[in-house]
């Protein structure tokens, strides 16, 4: 499941269930195409939450995540982060990412 | 938007064209002293060489000599005794009817006239060149470009008396057998990553291309076996310069390799001003020794020259300012003895050598001057200099026994590139071949990144001291990676006739297993200039795409290939060697090697929201 949130949404959240957040810019080739990546992703592996978030409009999280380019994919466990990828990354890297995450 | 899929021959392959039509010529013409065979230029790449083939009655000695513009400018060389006389001619001036004078055995003497054409307007022109033809004799200084200019060689005069047409990159090295080793004009990471390294020889003949799957850049060495060792990189890991190969002469085959991420902290540990994640160590140098069987490598971006087993690839020692690096890592840091009063660290270093002694010499570029932000040095206030170091590795001690250049202040302070030459005791060469003044004022970062509408000015010192007495000093306009001192005309030089070889390979260049399935929208619209080249072992394909677009290029066949293309270009804060950037900040160039695609493709284009066709087949 891919959805896209502000900081206001990802505040209310559940984060008690392993989820990945992206930070994207709408004006980023990578972003554009790990977005057809994570949807990709996606299909293997429906009912693990991904959730994207502009990192242009999104400022104060961003920085309090310490998230300093885009795209940048967190992945959260019990609302702790356990891995990080920075950049485009391939379908199978994420995959895996999710896996170790759900392990 | 009709794309031509041009075909580009390979260099070796046009050579080879041109050497056999050449000697076709010479079989097919009766040629003697008073009426020998003349090619001017006969490998295409080396305008001021000629190839000279005459028959003798008997078997002969023969003696070539340009003749110089004076008496001191002569260059000579002579052959064995032979009855076919493959004369190579070495050294000619541009834009001249040059006088070339053949003698052959006893009382055999022809005079030539060969015209050379006008040099292009990259092969600059010294600014200053102050020597004597006694000291260099018919020796030259070679200099390989960063900026528009093109690698050359410069007498005792400064004239220049041989030129590469070819857009070379980095080191430039004679080795045993004579012969140049010089970076490829092949670009395959932007911005400055090429192909490999072409074994050349003077007359322009390329007899190898080494070619490197993670691309060459900065330095290489001729082991005594005549294998090579080349700086690259394994581009999957997203680092840049953290790996030095061995690659076997015959082959090209890797035999060996040498991994800085298994023995140094990386980013941001010890990082220099210029540091970043991607070019976390920035290698610009490599150095044998064979007496300590070790390997001294040159990383730029944490300030360090590091020493290595051969063997056991363990970390022996660190040259470098120890300042911020963790405790663990203290153990391999030099502590400075003797007359601290002139001890400095090297900042941003290059060319990293080994003495016989056993003591390092290096460029000491200076680059920022501290581990520290807020100690940083700008560029009017710092300097650059060549420093020898005397070294005990036994007490982890370090001496300052030698510098040149930090009395010169900002006038020699490069930020970047830059080499040293060691010729003996006492006897260096220093050059300073990054200097930059922007706005009139010396330039903190890299000359070629200056910004477009910058006043540029660039400089480059290139001197020879004796005894702490300088001896040879030329500046020239541009910027210039290394200096070398070498003769043209080399006794092992041997011109041999047959076609050269494509040694080594790309690599297979990583795939993008996610394609977008999107609508057609139809040919590749104009306004993206897309280009296609089909090399011997690659496609390379041209274009200028905005900032953000998404771009992929699909090979479809029996199965579809496809490849991101980054239309965002990455900060390249070491932007070493300039030449291969276009002038159009949006230009992508991006090769994609044919090393394990077979077949037949169709090529089609993804940018943002549609899939183009290119009208274009390639059959691989």
């Amino acid at each position: 499941m891919i959805k896209e949130l502000n900081q206001a949404a990802y505040e209310a959240m559940d984060k008690s269930v392993p989820m990945a957040l992206e930070f994207f810019s709408k004006n980023c080739g990578p972003c554009k195409m790990l977005s057809y990546v994570l949807k990709d992703a996606d299909k293997q592996t429906p009912d693990f939450p991904i959730y994207q978030i502009d990192f242009n409009e999104n400022t104060e999280l961003k920085e309090r995540l310490g998230v300093k380019g885009f795209p940048t994919l967190l992945f959260f466990r019990d609302g702790v982060e356990v891995e990080r990828m920075e950049g485009l990354k391939q379908k199978p890297a994420i995959i895996k990412a999710i896996e170790r995450l759900q392990a | 938007m009709t794309i031509e899929l041009k075909n580009v021959t390979h260099i070796i392959d046009t050579q080879a064209a041109a050497e056999e039509t050449m000697l076709r010529e010479i079989k097919t013409g009766v040629y003697t002293l008073e009426n020998p065979y003349v090619k001017l230029n006969p490998y295409l790449v080396a305008p001021l060489t000629a190839l000279i083939y005459f028959q003798t009655p008997e078997e002969t000695e023969t003696t070539v000599t340009v003749k110089g513009k004076e008496a001191a400018g002569d260059m000579s060389f002579s052959y064995p005794k032979a009855k076919e006389h493959y004369i190579q001619v070495l050294g000619l001036y541009e834009n001249m009817a040059n006088t070339v004078e053949i003698s052959a055995g006893a009382g055999g003497r022809e005079i030539l006239t060969i015209q050379t054409e006008k040099a292009p307007a990259n092969v600059l022109k010294p600014s200053k060149i102050e020597t004597s033809a006694d000291y260099l004799g018919n020796l030259c200084i070679f200099l390989s470009p960063t900026s528009p200019a093109a690698t050359a060689a410069y007498d005792y005069k400064g004239d220049v008396r041989w030129f590469s047409t070819l857009n070379h990159a980095f080191d430039l090295k004679r080795i045993k057998n004579g012969r140049l080793l010089i970076g490829t004009h092949r670009l395959l990471m932007p911005p400055y990553h090429v192909t490999g390294i072409f074994e050349m020889g003077l007359i322009g003949k390329i007899y190898n291309e080494f070619r490197v799957p993670g691309g060459y850049h900065h330095d290489e060495f001729e082991m005594e076996d005549g294998n090579i060792l080349i700086l690259t990189q394994a581009p999957a890991r997203g680092t840049v310069e953290d790996m030095c190969v061995l690659v076997e002469r015959q082959t090209g085959r890797i035999i060996d390799q040498w991994d800085y991420q298994t023995v140094l902290p990386q980013f941001p540990v010890g990082g220099s001003g210029t540091q970043d994640q991607h070019d976390w160590f920035h290698n610009n140098a490599v150095w044998y020794d064979k007496k300590t069987h070790s390997l001294t490598f040159s990383g730029r971006h944490q300030d360090i020259i590091i020493n290595i087993g051969y063997d056991d690839k363990k970390l022996n020692w660190i040259i470098g300012d120890p300042e911020g690096w963790p405790e663990e890592m203290q153990k391999y840091f030099f502590q400075p003895v003797g007359d601290l009063s002139r001890f400095d660290w090297q900042y941003e270093q290059h060319a990293c050598v080994v003495l016989p002694d056993g003591s390092i010499m290096c460029f000491d570029n200076g680059h920022w001057r501290s581990k520290v932000k807020s100690k940083y040095l700008p560029a009017k206030d710092n300097f650059s200099r060549g420093v020898r170091y005397r070294i005990n590795t036994e007490k982890m001690e370090i001496e300052q026994v030698w510098q040149f250049g930090k009395e010169r202040g900002a006038d020699f302070y490069s930020p970047y590139i830059c080499n040293v030459e060691y010729y003996g005791e006492g006897h260096y060469m220093v050059h300073s071949g990054g200097i930059g003044y922007v706005n009139g004022e010396p330039y903190d970062l890299p000359a070629v990144a200056a910004p477009k509408d910058a006043e540029l000015r660039m400089n480059s010192v290139t001197v020879e001291i004796k005894d702490d007495k300088i001896l040879y000093e030329m500046q020239i306009p541009a910027n210039y990676y290394r200096a070398e001192k070498l003769s043209l005309y080399c006794p092992e030089d041997v011109l041999t006739f047959g076609k050269g070889q494509l040694l080594g390979t790309l690599g297979v260049t990583e795939e993008f297993d996610t394609v977008p399935d999107l609508p057609s929208g139809g040919p590749v619209p104009d306004k993206y200039g897309v280009k296609l080249a089909q090399e011997k072992d690659r496609l390379v394909m041209k274009a200028v795409f905005e900032p953000g677009q998404m771009v992929m290029l699909l090979l479809e066949g029996e199965e579809t290939h496809a490849y991101f293309i980054p239309t965002t270009k990455r900060p390249f804060l070491a932007m070493c060697v300039g030449t291969f950037l276009e002038n159009d900040e949006r230009a992508v160039e991006m090769p994609i090697s044919f090393e394990g695609l077979s077949g037949k493709f169709k090529l089609s284009l993804i940018i943002d929201e549609y899939k183009y066709d290119t009208g274009c087949e390639i059959q691989i």
